[in-house]
């Protein structure tokens, strides 16, 4: 199979980096402002997750952490040679890791699906598969 | 060519050959980096996802109506102990005490009905409020019902303690009990919940709505009143004994 030309799967990289910037952001100051993001298609899912538990790691919103991520996977989209590669490969690697554990929770712990969590979860998985192939055709090779 | 210029020449493609060794080598290296990570994550989420579900599995509870009180709830917001859209503009409150037998018998058979007409349409919400009448024992209870409504579960808990009500004031509301109900009803965080159902603040809450069943007049459990435009403050219903009366109030209130 044929990839895409790094230069491809970099840009792609840097528009879903950036964009999960924005959805993990407005959880995050949904979270902050004492309230919940408000799921788009209605119901309280989004509410019911956010309420629970699962939603925060060390008394931090784990959006916080997603934004951190998605900041990462940016600026690993932005940078040549291997560091890059790795360190793309790496982050996205933890990141669709964690979100397949939340999709997970959310299904069959909290019961609950949140949209915004879901959008993240497959923006995450995107740019799993963006870097996975970034590494695998690019690694070793001239920038 | 020259002796000299053909040494120079295989020197050359030497290093050449060398330094593309020496880059494979080095890509290598670096995909067995990446898949010993893959490994090592797949591992990890497997781990993280089966102790997760081995602490919800709870199959084997003895709780009675578990499946029956999820399905029941299912798809209706939850916010402390009000059940259904936080902006419906009718109001039922229900003062109960979970020990109560009567209230029992309400949940079970005239409750789910009032859920199904008004609660799960959004034309109504219910607020649980507790009225601890029955023994001391229904402080605890009544604290472990708005804990487990700090995390979304709070008519889970509710409703599931009733269908496993011991006899009045015979001692069954221990912390084991309290616990597997909270296990039951889906309360996700047990720690969280243990330290809120003992916080000072969630025990004045309880002491509070208690008092306010108190100014309502209300003498048994349970005692409803209802709140809506079409009404000035809560209106008492007292105990009104048919799901059919409860809708009417709804409807007149709203």
């Amino acid at each position: 199979m044929k990839l895409p030309t790094e230069g491809t799967l970099r840009m792609i990289a840097t528009f879903v980096a950036a964009f999960g910037i924005g959805v993990a952001t407005y959880i995050a100051i949904a979270d902050s402002g004492g309230g919940s993001p408000v799921c788009l298609a209605g119901g309280s899912g989004c509410e019911t997750v956010a309420n629970s538990s699962y939603s925060h790691l060390a008394g931090v919103n784990i959006a916080v952490f997603g934004i951190a991520g998605y900041a990462l996977l940016l600026a690993a989209s932005l940078l040549r040679g291997d560091l890059a590669r790795m360190a793309g490969f790496g982050v996205s690697l933890v990141g669709f890791g964690y979100s397949v554990y939340l999709t997970q929770l959310e299904l069959f712990k909290i019961e609950a699906i949140c949209q915004w969590c879901v959008a993240s979860a497959v923006l995450m998985t995107v740019l799993f598969g963006l870097n996975a192939m970034r590494m695998v055709g690019y690694v070793g090779r001239p920038a | 060519m020259s002796g000299k210029s053909a040494r120079e020449a295989r020197r050359e493609e030497r290093l050449q050959a060398e330094g593309e060794g020496a880059a494979q080598e080095r890509r290598k290296r670096l995909l067995q980096i990446g898949s010993a990570a893959v490994f090592l994550a797949i591992v990890v989420v497997a781990v993280l996802i089966v102790k997760s579900l081995s602490e919800t599995s709870g199959g084997d509870t003895s709780l009675e109506d578990v499946g029956l009180v999820k399905r029941q709830l299912q798809g209706i917001p939850q916010t402390g102990l009000v059940l259904g859209d936080p902006k419906a503009k009718v109001t039922l409150f229900e003062f109960g005490d979970l020990q109560c037998p009567v209230c029992k018998g309400f949940s079970e058979e005239i409750i789910p009905a009032v859920i199904d007409s008004k609660v799960r349409s959004g034309e109504a919400k219910l607020d649980f409020r507790n009225y601890t009448i029955i023994s001391q024992e229904s402080i605890p209870a009544g604290a472990a019902a708005i804990a487990a409504g700090e995390q979304g579960r709070g008519w889970n808990f509710i409703e599931l303690f009733y269908r496993n009500q011991g006899p009045e004031a015979s001692g069954y509301v221990t912390d084991g009990f309290l616990s597997e109900i909270a296990r039951g009803a889906g309360v996700a965080d047990i720690a969280r919940w243990n330290k809120d159902r003992k916080s000072a603040a969630v025990l004045k809450e309880v002491e509070a709505t208690t008092a306010e069943a108190q100014r309502l007049g209300f003498t048994g459990t349970p005692s409803f009143a209802v709140e809506g435009p079409g009404t000035s403050g809560k209106k008492s219903l007292g105990t009104p004994g048919s799901a059919g009366l409860l809708e009417e109030a709804i409807e007149d209130a709203g």
